[in-house]
């Protein structure tokens, strides 16, 4: 061992070959992907943003026609806002049912733990069309929901509060992507050590106390990555306003996804697609500013 | 005992998890104001009383009597002990103010109150400027100081200590304790320390209590378990020790021979009436420390060892020689004299004598 590595020392030309290459070869594997399927994309899609459509043909001319149209446009802004205040809310629903999922997951040991987990993994794996559809059974006119309130006697008819509306999107966003809040923040209640919670209650604690001044601000990196982590997933999703929204659920969503199909404005729509982008960008960045201080103090 | 000096009362308390026992059967008082040190191996047992009295597990047996009054159900937040933990437990996200008064804020005490306390306890632990600072940001002995001073902000009764210093380095350490016992002594609190560092024992405690696989084996100071061990384990757990089998002889007063093939050894057996009362023939061991056993046929002393010296080994201050017994060359003895300055030693295959007094030998059972 020892004269293989005096060899190395004394004749640096031996290693040359296989121990320069290898790692080149690895990070070349290692960028091609992102760079072919995710950048590569997206900056055509940047410079598709700067082109304009003229009787339905593409006119490469560079313009930002297409960045003044939504910002002066009395349209697009007030569905972009709306949007985001939609997502925002999808996200703090999703952290607030997702909270206590998690919460009691931790309180669970060994197999019960895996069996809940998984049962809360399952979703993650069907169709997301298949998703959409089971909630809006139970959102429906003749739905769950409204089956539900009628038999109590809350209402005398069926309710169509919660379909074809932004509500049924608010909701059907929230159910859907709760899975996606439950894991970070099971991850981030995980790692609060149990010594913790003990010096809380040894130092006088109530359980209430410990919970509110130990486990809910260490649990903040977890919570607010789930946050960011939802928002990005609803902001960007055009499917579930497209099948539950009706006509008054619109979306930025929406918008884009017609730019590209009916109204076949591609240009247009990438200008659009960027701002989401753009939008989604900041939304990461606050959620991974928020766990790097969180995460910072420990 | 004094009845009225007991903070706490052990009354046979038994842990176990499903089929493994962890504590069988342990009594222990714990006097008000005292600095007492459970020490033991790992496994031993010995976190696991902190943890029960800290209320953090319950026991599976016994009683343990604050005031006479049974706490096993008690929780942890009520009860009057306040812990330093084994990794410090320090709440990252607040600071060193917010982590000391943490026990302060939780019971409602006015703002203003609470930061002059908090600075009080800063002030007691030296660590007055660093009231803004993160965990993070602070050293391991500063950390352990944070432990300490969000212990006593509350003015606990009892305050329990979960090997705090194994943590530190050996110079640190040694810091710690004496700024520890300092501390103790000043805020006249009760201690309950656990460690498996022999010498930190010694040099903190009031009193010891020696732990071996769930049970204790000894309880006294750091004195008397070091040179009077009541048995085995204890004999050989401080450091290096002489232990010489044999069958005891019969019981003479204060005094009581035991036969072994070096010979007959004088014991002392003051304070040990079980040792006194044993039957003749039972098997023993007469323990004598090193320290304890002289070299010369003038030195004075009952017991007598003719050997043959195996290694000598400097160690500064002191010198330790091996040797074995010329009678019963299984036997080997340590003896651990004063080194010399001009360097003269004995050397190996010196034959002397090793003379130790019998008031230097005690019994502990086979």
């Amino acid at each position: 061992m020892s004269g293989r590595v005096a060899d190395a020392a004394t004749n640096p030309g031996a290693h040359v070959g296989p121990s320069r290459l290898a790692p080149w070869l690895a990070m070349l594997a290692a960028y091609a992907v992102p760079v072919f399927f995710v950048l590569a994309p997206l900056t055509l899609f940047l410079g598709y943003s700067f082109f304009s459509v003229d009787q339905g043909d593409i006119v490469f001319t560079p313009t930002i026609a297409n960045y003044v149209r939504f910002f002066t446009d009395p349209i697009f802004l007030p569905i972009f806002w709306r949007t985001c205040l939609l997502c925002l809310a999808v996200a703090v629903l999703c952290v607030l049912f997702a909270f206590p999922v998690a919460y009691f997951l931790t309180t669970l040991r060994g197999r019960r733990r895996y069996t809940l987990l998984v049962l809360l993994l399952v979703p993650l794996l069907m169709s997301y069309v298949i998703k959409i559809y089971a909630v809006r059974s139970i959102l429906g006119g003749n739905g769950m929901l409204n089956k539900a309130l009628l038999a109590t006697g809350l209402i005398d008819q069926p309710s169509m509060l919660f379909v074809f509306n932004l509500n049924a999107v608010l909701l059907t966003l929230t159910v859907l992507l709760i899975p996606f809040a439950v894991l970070p923040i099971f991850l981030s209640l995980e790692r609060i050590p149990k010594a913790l919670r003990h010096a809380s209650a040894d130092l006088g604690a109530s359980g209430a106390q410990t919970f509110w001044r130990v486990t809910v601000p260490l649990s903040m990196p977890g919570t607010l990555s789930a946050m960011s982590f939802v928002f990005v997933l609803a902001i960007g999703d055009f499917l579930t306003p497209q099948m539950v929204g009706g006509q008054s659920g619109f979306t930025f969503g929406r918008i884009i996804y017609s730019q590209f199909g009916t109204a076949f404005n591609w240009p247009f729509g990438a200008a659009l697609s960027v701002i989401l982008a753009a939008v989604v960008i900041v939304a990461i960045r606050l959620g991974g500013h928020a766990e790097r201080r969180h995460g910072g103090a420990r | 005992m004094n009845e009225a000096g007991v903070l706490l009362k052990l009354r046979s308390v038994s842990k176990s998890y499903g089929a493994t026992a962890i504590l069988h059967n342990v009594d222990l008082d714990v006097r008000d104001g005292e600095f007492i040190t459970i020490l033991g191996p790992s496994g031993s047992g010995k976190t696991t009383i902190l943890r029960l009295i800290g209320g953090f597990t319950k026991p599976s047996g016994g009683e343990i009597l604050l005031d006479g009054r049974d706490i096993a159900a008690m929780p942890i937040n009520q009860r009057p002990f306040n812990t330093v933990f084994q990794d410090y437990a320090l709440f990252p996200h607040l600071t060193v103010e917010g982590n000391v008064g943490y026990g302060l804020a939780v019971r409602g005490t006015p703002r203003a109150e609470t930061a002059k306390r908090v600075a009080d306890a800063l002030e007691l632990v030296q660590l007055g400027p660093l009231g803004k600072r993160y965990p993070a940001q602070l050293s391991g002995g500063q950390r352990q100081r944070v432990a300490l001073a969000r212990a006593i902000i509350c003015r606990p009764r009892l305050i329990l200590l979960d090997e705090p210093l194994a943590a530190l380095d050996v110079e640190l350490r040694r810091h710690m304790q004496t700024f520890l016992k300092s501390i103790q002594t000043e805020i006249r609190t009760t201690f309950l320390f656990v460690t498996h560092d022999q010498e930190e024992a010694i040099a903190m405690a009031d009193r010891i209590c020696v732990m071996n696989a769930g049970r204790i084996q000894q309880i006294g100071s750091p004195h008397e378990v070091y040179y009077r061990p009541s048995c085995e384990f204890v004999a050989k757990f401080f450091g290096e020790n002489n232990l010489i089998s044999g069958t005891l002889g019969p019981a003479n007063g204060l005094t009581r021979a035991i036969e072994t093939r070096a010979g007959r050894v004088l014991c002392s057996v003051e304070g040990q009436p079980d040792m006194a009362a044993a039957p003749v023939g039972s098997r023993a061991f007469a323990v004598c420390r090193p320290e304890a056993v002289a070299i010369g046929d003038e030195a004075a002393g009952e017991n007598r060892f003719v050997v043959s010296i195996d290694q000598v080994a400097f160690a500064g201050a002191s010198t330790m020689a091996t040797a074995s017994s010329v009678d019963d060359p299984t036997l080997s003895l340590k003896a651990r004299i004063p080194s010399r300055p001009d360097g003269s030693t004995l050397s190996p295959g010196d034959a002397v004598t090793f003379v130790v007094p019998a008031n230097a030998c005690r019994l502990v059972p086979a």
